[in-house]
């Protein structure tokens, strides 16, 4: 594909990117033909010297590319787009200018990873920022997953659920909602340990629920006894576990220290 | 963290230096010619412990050199007609037309107080050993460390042409000051193509030492540049050498320990982080890196909520600089928010310079989990609200649910009332663990600890080559011997016999 062929391709996208209302069909259409053209010309995934402007253009498309994917609710998309930018962040970061994207992109990538409860990649990812860590509560798009894990993991739920409309960027609500069902399966599963019984009522508002037919049908999921007439909620108690010996354990570490000891002697 | 380091590479090798050092103390000429005789023998004998106890003096030899004794230690060993002289000693200042004259100058010096000039070329290890004393040299001012780079990238170039078996522990030397002119240079980046296609030879050639080495420089030229992913990668993809030396290996340690611990793998990372500290040299000979360590270990401690050792905080080494980590854990200890935060503010310069700075923010869950538990053993009952206000949480609900969790992750044993709105603490029968079973964990993991130290130990012996001949030699004659005092016995007790008899 010629190069002046893959800019008017790339005007074209940008056009219809740009334009209100969005139009998906034809941004994902654009995109794969401009994808190929990418691959002709070597700037998917560039390697030594290129021309920056070509570079910039490159970036662009598939930073838009991103965005689509998340737009047309395609996760393993929005992560192949991602690992290909990444290389227009981190290797050509001296020599490209920030894109205003950029940012953005990485914070749905943390959100991505928050939802999908690979906490450790998360911290990975965020440790490899670019940023500074003091600086982080000052981008407004990082720091919204960085808050979200750590409420998440202190357990301030209700900061969560009130976070979901404050997202800095329209995207992130659609990770936002598919967090909402890890958190009530996490609040319900803290309510089992730790009430014996719960009113209706106060569930619902526990659990984030508009209406008592959705808790009612997610109370069945879990197995909750619902008393309806007291409008109670009884969760069953967890038997004392048996404290039992593990034999086998016991038995085969201690023939292991007999032979260790055995062979020092 | 960087500086420290760089202190640390320098101060592990030093350690072992110094014991020598104190036996004879020559001067660094004389100490450059032994070396010269010791690489010799080294490659005639195919031995490389005596290269071995070259490179052991590396870093102490560097400090007392300059320009001119490796000029004069060049122009003795080579003969005079020599490229390779010619190359080495262009990469010394002063100029290079200078320098010419200065070679002359020298040379005539040498061979008067010499009677027999050298004719002969010395082994290529020479050669590379000397380049290697250049490269520290130029490395010592901050103008010649381009020079330094050119020099050690044409080194290299060199050393892969030669490809001799002989150059690999001097080649793994090399590497390190390869990393060192690069990253003084500013552009860590750029060597890693050449560490990861040397790191794929010596693994092929099984060149431990080398490989060692070249692993640990990538890892922290990833680490530098926060690529753990990459790092990641690169660990699980490589083995290791087991005969790596313990400076090497006590680095790697730390080098995982880091991966480990961003990765949220806190145990793992413990036991890399106290494998570092155990093979670090001594707190006094390399301060820099023995603080790095033990930064980490007390955040990787707080992390899987432990409390650290109140004596780490009470080492001399460590004091003054753990002085941020030691309130931190207090504030931890104690499971107050506010005074959490507010040393993670008044810290926060140095926890950035030591990139703990976001581990010590994962630790805020950790210090509500501490206020609860703290609360739950005080209280039999508190309302929310008062969790909320002792712990400087925003708001009841969240106490609620903070509470809650904290019921099922097992921190605390208790109950809600949400009708009430307090918290019931350790009603239900508090004992609900029995010792059993967890006891019996914690013993064993301890003994294994214990049993593998000793199997390792064993095995870090090392025993003289061929040593085992004359044992054999002896238990021959021993065995001859018995032989002969077994037939004298049973002469004697024939004799016996019939002294017997006569009786």
């Amino acid at each position: 594909m010629a190069q002046n062929q893959l800019k008017s391709l790339y005007n074209d996208l940008k056009r219809s990117f740009e334009a209100k209302p969005f139009d998906l069909k034809k941004c994902g259409s654009l995109l794969a033909k401009l994808k190929i053209g990418l691959i002709e010309t070597g700037l998917l995934t560039p390697q030594g010297e290129h021309n920056i402007d070509d570079l910039v253009v490159a970036r662009d498309i598939l930073e838009i590319g991103a965005i689509w994917s998340i737009r047309t609710r395609d996760v393993p998309s929005f992560d192949r787009y991602f690992s290909q930018l990444q290389t227009f962040y981190t290797d050509y970061s001296s020599v490209l200018q920030p894109s205003k994207n950029e940012y953005p992109i990485r914070g749905l990538n943390l959100i991505r990873l928050l939802t999908q409860n690979r906490i450790a990649d998360f911290h990975t990812t965020l440790e490899s920022l670019p940023i500074p860590a003091d600086a982080i509560a000052d981008n407004q798009y990082i720091s919204h997953p960085v808050n979200l894990e750590q409420w998440l993991m202190e357990g301030s739920y209700s900061k969560v659920w009130n976070a979901r409309e404050r997202a800095p960027v329209e995207e992130y609500k659609f990770f936002v909602d598919s967090l909402m069902g890890t958190i009530r399966n996490e609040i319900a599963s803290c309510e089992e340990a730790a009430y014996e019984s719960l009113p209706l009522k106060d569930a619902l508002t526990l659990l984030f629920f508009n209406n008592q037919s959705e808790l009612l049908t997610f109370a069945q999921q879990r197995g909750w006894q619902v008393d309806l007439s007291r409008s109670l909620i009884t969760f069953a108690t967890k038997g004392e576990e048996q404290a039992e010996i593990p034999k086998q354990k016991l038995i085969s570490s201690s023939l292991a220290y007999a032979r260790e000891l055995e062979q020092i002697v | 963290m960087k500086s420290t380091e760089k202190e640390d590479q320098k101060d592990d090798k030093k350690q072992e230096t110094k014991e020598e050092v104190k036996k004879e103390p020559p001067t660094p000429s004389a100490e450059i010619k032994g070396n010269f005789v010791l690489i010799d023998r080294a490659v005639s004998t195919l031995e490389p412990r005596f290269t071995h106890r070259v490179l052991k003096t590396l870093t102490t030899l560097v400090k007392k050199i300059d320009e001119k004794i490796i000029r004069n230690a060049i122009e003795e060993v080579y003969p005079k007609e020599s490229a390779t002289k010619t190359a080495l000693l262009s990469w010394l200042p002063p100029s290079p037309s200078e320098d010419v004259e200065m070679q002359i100058d020298s040379s005539t010096s040498a061979t008067t107080t010499k009677p027999a000039p050298v004719t002969t070329e010395p082994v290529p290890e020479i050669d590379i050993y000397l380049r290697l004393l250049i490269i520290h040299q130029l490395l010592k001012s901050a103008d010649s460390v381009s020079e330094a780079k050119d020099l050690s990238v044409e080194t290299v170039k060199k050393m892969q042409a030669l490809n001799r078996r002989s150059l690999d522990s001097i080649a793994a030397k090399v590497w390190f000051a390869v990393e060192r002119s690069f990253e003084l240079d500013g552009d860590l980046a750029e060597a890693r193509p050449l560490f990861l296609a040397a790191q794929r030879t010596a693994a092929l050639r099984h060149d431990d030492d080398t490989q060692a080495s070249l692993i640990n420089r990538l890892l922290r030229s990833y680490l530098a540049y926060s690529l753990y992913d990459q790092a990641d990668k690169l660990v699980s993809k490589t083995t290791f050498p087991v005969s790596a030396g313990n400076p090497q290996f006590a680095r790697y340690h730390y080098y995982l320990g880091r991966i480990k611990t961003v990765q949220l793998n806190y145990s793992d990372a413990h036991t890399n982080l106290q494998q570092a500290i155990r093979r670090a040299p001594p707190a006094t000979l390399a301060p820099g890196f023995y603080q790095a360590v033990h930064k980490l270990f007390v955040v990787v401690e707080l992390l899987m909520g432990d409390i650290p050792d109140r004596g780490i905080f009470r080492h001399p080494v460590l004091e003054k600089p753990l002085k941020g980590y030691f309130e931190i854990v207090k504030a931890v200890r104690t499971g107050s928010l506010s005074q959490f935060q507010q040393t993670v503010l008044k810290h926060a310069v140095l926890f950035q310079a030591d990139k703990t700075h976001t581990l010590i923010t994962r630790l805020r869950q950790n210090v509500i989990k501490t206020g609860i538990r703290r609360l739950s053993l005080a209280y039999s009952l508190i309302s929310l609200k008062d969790i909320c206000v002792k712990l400087h949480l925003d708001s009841e609900e969240d106490a609620e649910y903070i509470v809650g969790k904290a019921i099922r992750d097992g921190v605390i044993d208790g109950r809600l009332v949400h009708e009430k709105g307090w918290m019931a603490c350790g009603g239900a029968g508090g004992v609900k663990r029995g010792y059993g079973s967890e006891v019996a964990e914690v013993f064993s993991r301890r003994i294994g600890y214990c049993l593998e130290l000793h199997n390792q130990s064993v095995k870090a012996m090392r025993y003289p080559l061929n040593a085992h001949r004359k044992e054999l030699a002896d238990a021959e004659g021993a065995r001859e011997r018995e032989k002969e005092l077994a037939k004298e016995i049973q002469e004697g007790d024939l004799d016996d016999e019939d002294l017997g008899g006569d009786f």
